[in-house]
Formats: structure tokens, sequence, C-alpha cells
């Protein structure tokens, strides 16, 4: 009994230096929950859609008839004042006024671009539009902390929408640089090329709106800037059902090509003791004094299984014997 | 009975050996590589519009001719003379440029053109890795086929890094060498480096006039050196380098973060300071550096034509260490920690970001008779360069943006520039046996002869030539009396399995040659060994078998023997 005893003792107190580092390393890692604070704020960022109310904002119009969006949505000069810039922004000093449409494309003269926008044809598949939803996605650096060995990211990898809805997409973008919304894969009689875009240098917001089709699909979402996709900026949108999920999706699939890692033979901290938890000092203790290894302990540990089976054996067969004469 | 076999198995030994002595007299035949099994792209890449080469006037930027198989695209150089805020969105609309990419504003000392300048670079990876499939994206072919890992500094783009969205070939903005960038003595000029990379990169202005730090720190001064000036530039952010240069010159600017990798693997770029001149619009980007389509008023009063010339080198080691993983963690060790430079040797030689025979797609230079030229040549690789024009001696201006003073001044044919240096020539096509020794399409390439090699495979590496126009089909092409050039446009020739020779004289007397077809003498003497054992052992099996007709001829014989010579005695 007092063997058992001590075996539960030491496999408790592995267990507990286990749980120590896997919280030590959950400290590091624990950004995803600040980054999804940002899915709080969306309804903050659907704010911005409110004053801006001449550009990509769509939502208001969301009620009205569509026939006449041609006018309506034009990234016309009053463009700054939907741009939400930082404010130590100096190097703007010019007052262009580029605006290019040819019905879906639309491009401003900071490099904001709509492209593949469609407020109100149907694919052909749909009768009618199931529902009309808006999503906020976010594109960033900071979403690509919870990934390692990613340097960019979306908030979030995976959309999911029913079958001929009609999504708006506020893509915020929260860094200083372009990124890009860029969706593949749509039926090419709707969507030129069938790729609905959008496009920004953050920090800034830019929206843009399109039906999906009926039929359960996995759409790639991406940002088209050499090596973002590759570095970690990768989605899917999925359609009902969805399709076949897409390969390299931080968190969320395999990747096709994965690198291999060899671990390091790096300098590392000895513990400090003044906060040794108790658990840390016996491990530590243990793992200073005691001649016991990993491997030993299991070893330790199978011995101590198989023995009372062995000798269990053995008293039956001696057993047997007895009972049958 | 077996005597007949014995017989037979004798003939067939040395009817065999007589085959092998036969095939191993003959050497093999030439092999022939048939043109259509190669994967030759056409000499000049037909994408490219005829009109480009063209004179013309786009939203009133006079834009000089490019007689050249690839010109620059001259829309493009309408942007770079007016600045995106200020040309139509058709003109806008034919470049990959991002509206916001060149900004020019207020006439400061109102002569005529603007003095506020913003210019806006990202960071860009050429031939990159991807984690779903084994290519590599978006490509850039510094020759056919040969595709190193590069990160460039690239004017702002909008929409795709690849030509379209069927295509892994990078659009024409993203390319080595990184852009040269013009301006003006005293315009106020905003670099904004947005790095869209994966790791941290600065701009350094290598020569440049530019403060160490704003007094007020609102914007970088451009020293780019994260131990001393400032700190790291990660992905995702923007710095705004701000300068107002009081001298010209031929200049740098490059990555400073981890300088001995970063800059040699393509981060770093020519910058010209013009003189300041009324009505000066200078053509403040030169992407892909060579002909400069649209020359500053001073250079225009000086000199027919002006040209950028970018020599670059690069390690094939170092450019295949960002193909070979996709984590930046391990890109980082490898480029940081395990890489040593010191160990390392330079592969790939490039003229404007290209290796022969690319060069000869858009780095010629070509002139006229009696005509002056302006060549700004910079040297970036890590040691001297060498340059070396045929049938031409110009003379050296400048170093390092520096006149050189004019009676001092000095006229060669090759021409020593240390890593990082800067030397203006000027080319003078006059036909004195001096300046010139004529017309004729004259080489010019770096004669460390390293240099004119692809990997160590010539021809190849920054190989150009002075091509005179008679010289030049219409499409810009060398009319050479030389070999066929066609076939180094073919990847099999880079990939080394191409014997250029073959085709040297009908016979193909240089060509490969096809393997042993016969034995080689080796092989010929096992089998002679082989042959003579087999018969060995069918003698010994005889000598067993028959071992009792043996024993019985043998006494016989002695029987025989003893009898005649007992009888011999006997009588």
């Amino acid at each position: 009994m007092n063997k058992t005893i001590g075996i539960i003792l030491f496999v408790s107190i592995f267990a507990f230096s286990g749980q120590a580092y896997t919280e030590e390393t959950a400290e590091t890692i624990d950004h995803s929950g600040h980054n999804m604070d940002h899915d709080d704020h969306s309804g903050h960022n659907m704010d911005h859609d409110d004053h801006s109310g001449h550009n990509m904002d769509h939502s208001d119009h969301s009620g009205h008839d569509h026939s006449d969006h041609d006018d309506d949505h034009k990234l016309d000069e009053p463009m700054d004042h939907s741009m939400h810039h930082s404010e130590d922004d100096h190097s703007m000093h010019h007052h262009g006024d580029h605006h290019h449409h040819d019905d879906s494309h639309i491009m401003d003269h900071e490099g904001g671009m709509i492209m593949g926008q469609n407020f109100d044809e149907l694919p052909s598949s749909c009768d009618s539009i199931s529902e009309e939803i808006e999503i906020t996605v976010h594109a960033g650096r900071e979403y690509a902390n919870k990934f390692p060995g990613t340097v960019f990211a979306f908030d979030q990898q995976e959309w999911r929408v029913k079958p001929c809805s009609k999504i708006t997409w506020h893509f915020v973008n929260d860094d200083e640089v372009r990124h890009q919304f860029m969706m593949h894969g749509l039926p090419r009689y709707l969507y030129g090329n069938g790729m609905f875009h959008l496009e920004s240098t953050g920090p800034r917001t830019i929206s843009g709106t399109m039906i999906v089709p009926a039929s359960d699909e996995t759409y790639l979402v991406h940002c088209d800037i050499a090596q973002h996709m590759e570095k970690g900026m990768k989605g899917q949108l999925v359609v009902g059902d969805g399709g076949e999920d897409l390969t390299s999706i931080p968190g969320l699939t395999p990747y096709a090509f994965p690198d291999t890692y060899v671990a390091e033979d790096l300098p590392q901290v000895s513990v400090n003791d003044d906060e040794d938890t108790i658990s840390e000092q016996v491990t530590e203790f243990l793992n200073d004094n005691s001649p016991i290894t990993l491997l030993m302990f299991i070893g330790i540990i199978l011995g101590l299984i198989i023995m009372p089976v062995i000798s269990r054996i053995t008293l039956l067969r001696k057993k047997e014997p007895e009972e049958s004469t | 009975m077996p005597i007949r076999y014995f017989i037979a198995i004798l003939a067939f030994c040395s009817l065999s050996s007589a085959a092998i002595a036969q095939t191993s007299l003959k050497l093999p035949e030439t092999v022939k590589v048939s043109p259509e099994a190669l994967n030759t792209e056409p000499v000049c890449d037909p994408k490219i519009a005829a009109s480009w080469r063209e004179e013309q006037v786009i939203d009133g930027v006079k834009i000089q001719a490019s007689n050249r198989c690839s010109p620059d695209n001259p829309y493009l150089i309408a942007a770079a003379v007016k600045g995106t805020n200020n040309i139509s969105m058709g003109t806008l609309m034919e470049t990959h440029l991002s509206a916001d990419t060149i900004i020019k504003t207020d006439d400061i000392d109102g002569d005529g053109d603007p003095d506020r300048i913003i210019i806006k670079l990202e960071v860009m990876e050429l031939n990159g890795p991807s984690p779903d499939f084994e290519g590599l994206i978006p490509t850039f072919d510094i020759a056919p086929g040969i595709q190193p890992g590069a990160w460039v500094f690239a004017p702002k783009t909008r929409g795709m890094s690849t030509e379209n969205f069927e295509s892994v070939r990078a659009n024409a903005l993203l390319r080595l060498p990184s852009p040269v960038i013009r301006v003006e003595q005293g315009d106020i000029v905003q670099l904004v480096l947005e790095n869209t990379h994966y790791l941290p990169h600065t701009i350094h202005l290598h020569g440049v006039d530019h403060p160490y730090a704003h007094a007020d720190g609102h914007v970088a001064g451009g020293d780019g050196v994260p131990q001393t000036s400032e700190m790291f530039l990660m992905p995702g952010e923007k710095r705004i380098y701000e300068f107002q240069a009081r001298q010209t010159g031929t200049m740098l600017y490059h990555c400073h973060v981890q300088t001995h990798t970063h800059l040699a693997m393509g981060l770093v770029g020519m910058i010209i300071v013009e003189e300041n001149r009324p009505n000066n619009w200078v053509q403040t980007l030169n992407v892909g550096a060579g002909q400069v389509r649209h020359p500053s008023v001073a250079i225009q009063e000086e000199f027919d034509q002006e040209y950028d010339l970018h020599y670059h080198a690069m390690d094939k080691e170092m450019t295949e260490i960002i193909q070979k993983y996709n984590d930046p963690r391990l890109i980082a060790r490898d480029m940081n920690r395990l890489y040593d430079i010191t160990d390392a040797t330079e592969d790939y030689y490039m003229l404007n970001g290209l290796s022969f025979p690319f060069t000869l797609r858009e780095s010629i230079v070509t002139v006229e008779p009696d005509q002056k030229i302006k060549l700004r040549v910079a040297n970036t690789a890590s040691e001297t360069l060498a340059m070396h024009t045929h049938g031409h001696k110009a003379t050296i201006t400048h170093y390092d943006g520096i006149e050189q003073n004019p009676i001092a001044q000095i006229q060669r044919d090759v021409y020593a520039l240390a890593a990082a240096q800067r030397l203006d020539l000027t080319l003078d096509t006059t036909n004195d046996g001096l300046n010139s020794y004529g017309e004729g399409l004259w080489l010019f390439h770096d004669h460390r002869e390293k240099g004119i090699t692809n990997n160590g495979m010539n021809p190849g590496g920054n190989v150009s030539v002075i091509a005179y126009k008679n010289y030049l089909n219409e499409l810009g092409l060398p009319i050479g009396q030389g070999a066929d050039i066609s076939k180094y446009f073919s990847e099999e020739f880079h990939a080394r399995t191409l014997p250029i020779w073959q085709d040297l004289d009908e016979v193909g007397t240089l060509g490969a040659a096809a393997g042993q077809s016969g034995l080689d003498p080796a092989a010929s003497t096992d089998l002679y060994n082989l042959l003579a054992g087999l018969l060995l052992g069918i003698f010994i099996y005889l000598a067993i078998v028959k071992r009792q007709m043996i024993t019985q001829v043998a006494s016989q014989a002695t029987s025989k023997l003893k009898g005649s010579k007992g009888s011999t005695n006997n009588e």
C-alpha cells in the first residue's frame, strides 16, 4: 500500500510541474484573448459608417432601392472624412481627388480600392437574397501573435454564411501598410475574374458589398501582397455546408508543405529561487538530486504494474493444481 | 558427345571475346539536342507594346524614344515625373502604382516645379516560398529559369503582386533592382517606408545630405541604423524619412538592418540629387534603372542621353535561405546566425537587376555617332567591380557624387568601383580612335571573369552592349554577326543541360558525347576473366566426371609406355 501511495504522490508532482509549465507558456500566447476584444468593438467599428454617410458605407442604404447606387457609392472628393487616419500622418500634404469607377471598380486617391462589388445582381442559383449581414474583418500584424511562425493575419480565419447571403464587409486595416481582403472563385459572370477585393493602407476601414451563390462552397480569402498569405494572412468563407477546406490557414488547417523544426540548444535562464512554488522546488529537487530519469520512472511504473500481474498469474497457476488435486 | 559440347563452348568463347574486343574499339556517337526539346522564350518579350519605344508626350510629359526590346512603360514615366496626384486616372491605370505613391506639391521657390515630394516605398519579396505548393511566388527571373530569392524596395503598388490572377510572375513594378530615385536639390523630400515585409527594415541614405535626426522628432532623419539613430521598422509599420539635400550627385539608399545580408538581398538602390533649375520636373522613379527617358534640365543641357547602371551581385546560398523555409523564425535563424558571409562567394552578377541574356532586352546603351552620354554607375556588390567598355574610353567626371577637378579628370577603358562606390562617366561617341573606335556592337562588362557568368557559367552575368543604332533591328535587338543568341534564352542552357558548342559545325565536333554503347575496358577485362573462369570450370567438371576415363586413358598410356619400354627391354 505504501508503495502505491508513493507512486500517486510522484505522479501528481509530475502533473503539477507540467501544469506550471503550460501556465507559463499560456501567458505569452494569451494575446488571443486580447485580440478577441476586437470582435467586441465591432459595434464600435460600425460607428464609423454612421458618420461617413457618403462613401464606402452601404449599410445605411441597405433598405434603399439599389438601382441608383452607381451614383451614390463612388469614392468621391469628401473621401477624407471617411478615412480613419492616425493622427501622426504627416505625409499627407496633397489634395488630389482621384476616383475611378466602372460600376464594380472603385479607387481613391489614397490607394483604397473596392473591386467586384455587387449590391443587387443575384447569382443565377439564387431566387432571392437569404439574409443581409455585415461582417467586420480586422487585418494586421497583431492578429498573428496567437499563431507562432506567422507575421500577418486576419482577426478570424473562417466566416460562415448562408447560401445567397448579401454580405457587407467592413475591412479594418490596423497596420500602417497596405493589406487586402481578396476573395477568389466567385461566379465570373458577376465578379471580374471571379474576385471580390477590398484594399487599403491603414489605419483605415474600407467596406464593400457582395452576394454569394447558393451552392455549398468554401472560398479563399487572402492578402495578395507578396508573402502576406504565406506568412499567415489567409482565411476562408464557408457558404452553407462549405466545400473542401483550404490548406495552410493558421490554427485551422494544416500546412501542405510544413517546415521541419529542430529544437536549438539555446542558453536558458536558471529558475529564480525567490518565486519558486513548492511543486517547482520539489521537481527541481528531484531533477537535481534524484538519479531517476523520466524513462527510469516509466520503467519503474511498468515494473510495478507488471510484477503484480506476473505474481498473480503464478499464484493462479499454483492454485490451479491445488484445486485440481 | 562431350567432345562436341566442348568444341561448341570453345567456339562461343572465342567468338564473344572477339566481339568484346570489337566494341571497345569504337568511341560513343555525338548526341545533338533538338531545339524543339528546349523551353525557350522569345528573345524579345512579345507582351510589350511597340508604341512604348516611341518618343511621346503623356499628360504633358515629354518622354524620349527608347530603342530597345523592353523599354520602360511611358505611362509609368509620366506618373514618375508629374506625381501620381497630378496625372489622369487613365495614365495611372496603365501602371501598377498606387494613387498615393508619388505626391508632388508646393512650388516653394516659385521656379515652376514642385518642391515638396512624397515617395512611398514598400518592401517586397521576389521568388519567395509558399506553404501551399512547391513553386515560388511572385517569380522574377534574372535570366531564363534563374530565380534567386530577393528583397527589394518597390514603389507602392496597388492590387495583386502577380501580373494577373492566373500568373505567378511578379507584376512589372516588383523587380530587381530597387528603383532609382531622383529628386531636385533643395526639395523637401519625404521618403515613406511602408514595411510590407515580414522582417524589420530601415532606410539609410548613403551619401545624400540628410540630418541625423529632426529636432521635433516627428520624422526620421535617414541614417537608418537600428543601433544608433532609430528602432527597427517592424512588419506592418511605416516610417517617414525627411531630408532636403543641399548637394547634388549620384548616391545610394539601402536597408541598414543586418546590412551584410539585407543589402545583398537587393534592398539597395540609387538615389540621385539633380541640380535645382527652373521648370525642372525630374523623373522621380526610374523603375529597373537603365535609360532615363525624361532627364533633368541640367542633364539635357549637356548630354544627349542619360543612363543609370546599377551593378549588383548575390550569393546563391544566401538567396536560397528564404526559399527553404516558410517560418520567418527559421529564416531569421539562418540569415542572422547560421549564414557566414566570410565563407560566401557571389554567384549571380547583375546589371540593373538582370543577368545576360536578359541584359540585352533592356540594359543596352543605344547610341549614335557624335553623342555625349551620361552614365551613372553604382556598384553594390561586395567586391570591387572592374567595368570595361569595348571600343570606347569614357571620362570619369564624378566619384561618389563629387565632381573631379576638370583638369584632373581621367579617361579609362576599365573603371574600378569599390563596394558602394558610384562613378559618373561621360561616354563620347566621336570616332577619333580614343573616345570611340567607330560604330558597332561594343560589349561592356565586368572584367573580373566571374562577373560574366551566371553561377560560374559563361556567357552570363552583367554583360551588356553599347549598340550603335545601325546595328539594332526594329525591336531594338542587336543585329549580331556572331553566334545565334536565341539558345541563351532557354532554361536548359542555364540549367547546364544544353551543349551550346554542338552547332559550331555540321558534324558537331564539340557536341555532347553519348554514353558508352559497348563495354568499357574494365568491363571487357571482367568479361574475359569470366569466360576464362567458365572454361576452367568446365575443364575441372569434366576432369571430375570423367576421372575414370582419364585414369583409364592415363593408365593405358603409362602401360603402353611401360609396355613399349618393357617390350624393348624384353626384346
